[in-house]
Order: structure tokens, then C-alpha cells, then sequence
């Protein structure tokens, strides 16, 4: 590590956002500083040497896994169809537990198929968490902004008030909340202990018009906290989130065409100052105590 | 499909729970664990037809002894120290209860069924553990199939000191209460105790109580620590429920069981726990009249 250490043991990568294999990704976020990395599916089942041999890479890394994702157009649906996506659920909880990490990610349905009656979201989303909860897995459930039904977190967190699984909870994506421009005041409405994830991004423009534009920009057109426009909005976000109380991980979920170009280690650096923007600059934490431990919270 | 729609169901207890069949252990040394079970009084009853599997039994406990290998890979290898592998609930209807629990997030266990073997329904429990379904208790017994008795042996043994299943102890990771507490009652009807309401000498935890109203879970959660040191999930030891508890560790003791003795835990009227055999095999006995 080339440069100081700042106090961010709650802030990681997300392996979307670097080029290369497994290995490569893993080696350029831990040598950037960070503790922690958030995986994809993909990640595993693409690595040369097989699911097995990628989750081992993984474990040897020391790096902690943030989350797993991502669990797509899962609910709302009947018959083959949901019995299918169950198959998939359990498919991705089997390989998150074996990774260890305790959060899968659920994205809100884009499927025409998909039903619009929350309780009956609700109903699907609580079968998910009782089969993650075995095996000590905390779902989080995203409103995509592209989402059918669900498009903004306080749909998502509508449903997962119905639900009322424990371990089912919200996760939350500055990037969506900017496209929906979803007033940040609802923030405040949210239980810090029921926000299982955050992810975070940037992006270059003000205004996203359409559905199409929203999808392409999430996609390809993402920057770290701090890069884009939205950085005093984004500083909000985290701003309010952490006087709401929450206290879980931050990730940056950075999809860009650009980043996918240069070499990991470049784009992780940049990341790591993103890191430090939001620890420093916005939530003002002081440089770690040597031998510092962070104790749990109360459960 | 709703073939029941004129038969009253009964909310608080959706499966028709109505106790423990069987506790089932597995270990690498059935011959050993054998020793210490008999030494609590159960005996030696029948044989598996096909598998290297014993029943024991007294009064209306039963506790099967699995030493067989599977050929299937598993993720744990038989281990010496008995581990608590199963339970086995009592229900109104084996079928309906298992895709009940199926419908509701539950993960099936695929059956191992050996020709003229019954399939009895299971679901994953916590860690490595199952969940099975049996409705033929009554009339039937499901040990008449899978089972050979062994020649001169009293297939019905009185239980010793009036000892009848009182509960099981599940050890749990920290900040899981809430969420095994939520698998009980989702998938079987099982409502917490108020903190107030403890049985026996060990009170820790979060104790859940069966909707049949015939036994209780107890979870227990790690001591609060500052580094993280969760701790495997399990379940950990049966509890047995005796109306003296005295009379029941001077009898027992009489067997060769030794029971904890230490300031913070020792035998009392309220109840009392063996030393642990074999590597973590612990019975705990609570004082407790059936109704």
C-alpha cells in the first residue's frame, strides 16, 4: 500500500467495476486498502478453474465478502414460473453461504409476468428469507429503478414492512434514489437495522429522462462517490444514513464502460479515494487508533 | 385442492404437532454412544433392516443411534463425538406438513429410500440437522417397517424416574434469536416464552414452546464478545423432563451418570445436567409433570 490507511473498514469494491479475472480483482482491491469486496455470480460460476476453485481464491484472499448478488425478477410470479426462480434462489444462496457472506441481493422485478399485489411480493420475498435463514443469510431487497411495480426504496421498503422477515431487509442504491429523484427526506422513515446494504454511486449528469436512459447510464456511465455531480446529494445520503443510525457496509456499485479499460489496480486506487472522500470529508471520522477494534452492535 | 376445506384447522397448531417420535443421533461409534443412553435408561430394541441404525427406546422416548456411512457426499463425515442429527415431530399428516413447510422457504432433504422402506419426509433444520414428519404413531408404528426387533428384548421399557422428552437445547450464532424464532413459528406454529418463564437450572437464551404444548426449543446465543466468534449452530442436548428431579439423579447416579457439580451449575430441585460424555453428549434433566 502505497499511502496512508483511513478509517473505512465498513467501505469496499464491487467487482464490477474492474476488468480482469477473479484473482486479478481481488489482488487490486486488497492492495488499494480496501477489507472487503461485493461479488456477483458470475464472479464464480466464469472463473477457469470452476465455482469451487473461485470460492476458495475468495476465502484466501482475506478479504470479507460484502454481499452476493444478484437475485433477479424473483418475485411475484406463479406456478413454473416461481417454482423456477426458487431452483435459482436456492442456486445463489448454496454458493453465497459457501463464499460465507451473509447478504444476498435482491433486485425488484422487471418481469411483465410479475404480479403488482405487494402482499403478494411480500408473501414470495418472506419464502426467500426463511431459506436464506438456515443458512445465516440476511436478504436485501433493492427497488431497481427500472423496476416493474417496485422503483424506489420506499416501494421496496413497503414490501418488506409486509413481509416482516428478520432477516429480510432493504437494500438501498444512491444511484437509483438519484434517477427516481426520490425525496431523501424519506430516509428518515427507514429502521437503520432493517437496511441490510448500501450501495453507492455517482454519475456525470444531471438529468436522467427516460427508462431506457436510466438503464444505460446505471450500466455503463457510473462513477465513485465524489467523481460524478450528485457528490453533495450523495453526501447527504450517507450524511442521513449515518445519523438514522445505520452502521452496516457501504459498497460501491460502479457499473462504467471506461473503468472495464484500465488496469484494476488504477481504477481501485481511485476507489480507495472515493473511500477516503466519504470517510474524511463527509463523515468526518478520525484516523483508526492502532489496534483498534470495532465492536459489534447491540443485537 | 382443498381437500380439507370442512375439517376444522386448528391455528395455533397448523401441523397437528403433537410431540417427539424420535431424536436421532449420528457417530462413527454407536457402540459407545449405546453405553451412555443406556446408562440413562434407554434400551437397546430393534435393528435397521438395511443401514447400521439401532433404536432405543423407554416410555415414550425413542432415540435412534445412525453410524450408517452414507454413500451420498455429505459436508460432514460421520465423527466420532454423537452429534444430535434429527428430530422426528409427531403430526397430523406427514404429507401435508412437509409441503406446507415446503411452501413457506423450508428446504427438502431428498430421501434415501431403500425398497420396502417407508419415506419419511424431512426438511433442513439448523446446521446439519433434519426435520421429520411421521403421522403413524398410534395404530402403526413406523419401526414395525424399517426395523427388526432384537429376540427377548421388552419392546416397551418403563422410562426411568417418569423421564419423558421436555426439550432440546440449539445452540445459535449472535443476533439469530430473532431469526430462529421466526423459523419455528413460520413453519410450525411454535410461540416464545416470556423471559420470565424458565424451566430448569440453565434459563439462558430464548425457550420456545411447541404449539401441542409437549416440548420446548431453547435457543442459545453466544456470550456477547468483541471480536467475532460466532460459534457453529447446533443442537446441542435433549432435556428430560422428570417429576423429582432428586430422586431421578440418585437413581441415575446409582447408573454411573455424573452430573455437573460446580458453583454456577449443580444439581437442584429445579433441575440438573450429566457431564459431558464422549466428547459433548449431555442429557439435562428439568423438573417437570406431564399434564
Amino acid at each position: 500500500m502505497s499511502h496512508f490507511s483511513g478509517n473505512i473498514a465498513d467501505i469496499g469494491m464491487d467487482t464490477i467495476s474492474l476488468s480482469g479475472t477473479l484473482p486479478m480483482k481481488l489482488h487490486a482491491v486488497k492492495e488499494a486498502g480496501f477489507s472487503q469486496i461485493m461479488l456477483m455470480a458470475r464472479d464464480l460460476t466464469g472463473h477457469a478453474e470452476g465455482v469451487t476453485a473461485a470460492i476458495k481464491t475468495v476465502r484466501a484472499s482475506g478479504l470479507r465478502v460484502t454481499g452476493f448478488q444478484v437475485l433477479r425478477d424473483f418475485e411475484g410470479l406463479s406456478g413454473n414460473l416461481h417454482d423456477y426462480k426458487i431452483d435459482i434462489a436456492k442456486s445463489m444462496l448454496e454458493m453465497c453461504a459457501a463464499l460465507g457472506s451473509k447478504v444476498l441481493l435482491v433486485c425488484s422485478s422487471t418481469s411483465i409476468h410479475a404480479s403488482a399485489d405487494r402482499d403478494l411480493l411480500a408473501k414470495d420475498l418472506r419464502k426467500l428469507a426463511m431459506l436464506a435463514l438456515p443458512l445465516g443469510i440476511k436478504v436485501a431487497y433493492e427497488g431497481l429503478s427500472w423496476g416493474l411495480h417496485v422503483n424506489e426504496f420506499t416501494h421496496a421498503w413497503d414490501v418488506v414492512c409486509r413481509a416482516d422477515a428478520p432477516n429480510l431487509g432493504l437494500g438501498f442504491d444512491s444511484f437509483h434514489v438519484f434517477a427516481t429523484k426520490t425525496s431523501l427526506d424519506e430516509i428518515d422513515t427507514l429502521d437503520p437495522d432493517k437496511i441490510f446494504l448500501v450501495q453507492l454511486a455517482d454519475f456525470m449528469w444531471q438529468e436522467i429522462r427516460s427508462v431506457e436512459e436510466r438503464i444505460t447510464t446505471a450500466r455503463t456511465f457510473r462513477v465513485f462517490p465524489g467523481e460524478g455531480v450528485h457528490s453533495a446529494q450523495l453526501a447527504e445520503v450517507v450524511t442521513r444514513l449515518d445519523r438514522l443510525g445505520y452502521r452496516g457496509d457501504y459498497s460501491f456499485e460502479v457499473f462504467n464502460d471506461d473503468y472495464q479499460q484500465m488496469p484494476p489496480a488504477t481504477v481501485a486506487e481511485r476507489a480507495y479515494r472515493a473511500a477516503l472522500w466519504l470517510g474524511e470529508n463527509v463523515l468526518k471520522r478520525s484516523v483508526p487508533i492502532p489496534g483498534q477494534i470495532r465492536l459489534r452492535a447491540r443485537g | 385442492m382443498n381437500s380439507n376445506r370442512e375439517v376444522p384447522v386448528d391455528l395455533a397448531n397448523p401441523l397437528g404437532l403433537d410431540g417427539i417420535e424420535f431424536i436421532e443421533y449420528e457417530t462413527s461409534r454407536p457402540q459407545a454412544l449405546g453405553q451412555v443412553i443406556e446408562t440413562m435408561g434407554f434400551r437397546p430394541i430393534a435393528r435397521h433392516r438395511s443401514r447400521e441404525v439401532l433404536l432405543y427406546r423407554q416410555g415414550d422416548m425413542n432415540i435412534i443411534i445412525n453410524a450408517h456411512d452414507s454413500e451420498v457426499p455429505r459436508r460432514l463425515q460421520l465423527s466420532e463425538s454423537p452429534m444430535i442429527a434429527a428430530i422426528c415431530l409427531r403430526v397430523r399428516d406427514a404429507r401435508a406438513a412437509y409441503l406446507r413447510a415446503l411452501e413457506r422457504g423450508a428446504w427438502a432433504v431428498p430421501a434415501r429410500v431403500e425398497v420396502m422402506e417407508l419415506n419419511i419426509p424431512s426438511i433442513h433444520g439448523v446446521g446439519a440437522s433434519r426435520i421429520y414428519f411421521v403421522d403413524r404413531y398410534q395404530d402403526f408404528s413406523i419401526y414395525d417397517v424399517d426395523f427388526t426387533r432384537i429376540p427377548t428384548v421388552d419392546p416397551h421399557p418403563p422410562a426411568l424416574a417418569e423421564m419423558h422428552w421436555f426439550g432440546i437445547v440449539q445452540y445459535i450464532g449472535s443476533d439469530r434469536t430473532g431469526d430462529w424464532t421466526e423459523f419455528y413459528r413460520e413453519l410450525f406454529g411454535f410461540e416464545a416464552l416470556p423471559d420470565e418463564q424458565r424451566f430448569g437450572i440453565l434459563p439462558k437464551g430464548r425457550v420456545l414452546k411447541s404449539p401441542c404444548q409437549r416440548f420446548y426449543l431453547q435457543l442459545i446465543a453466544p456470550n456477547p464478545e468483541p471480536f467475532d466468534g460466532d460459534r457453529e449452530e447446533m443442537l446441542q442436548r435433549v432435556a428430560l423432563g422428570v417429576p423429582d428431579v432428586l430422586a431421578a439423579v440418585t437413581l441415575l447416579r446409582q447408573r454411573g451418570v455424573e452430573f455437573i457439580e460446580s458453583p454456577g451449575v449443580h444439581t437442584e430441585k429445579r433441575g440438573a445436567l450429566t457431564q459431558a460424555r464422549l466428547g459433548g453428549v449431555m442429557f439435562e434433566l428439568v423438573q417437570h409433570t406431564p399434564a
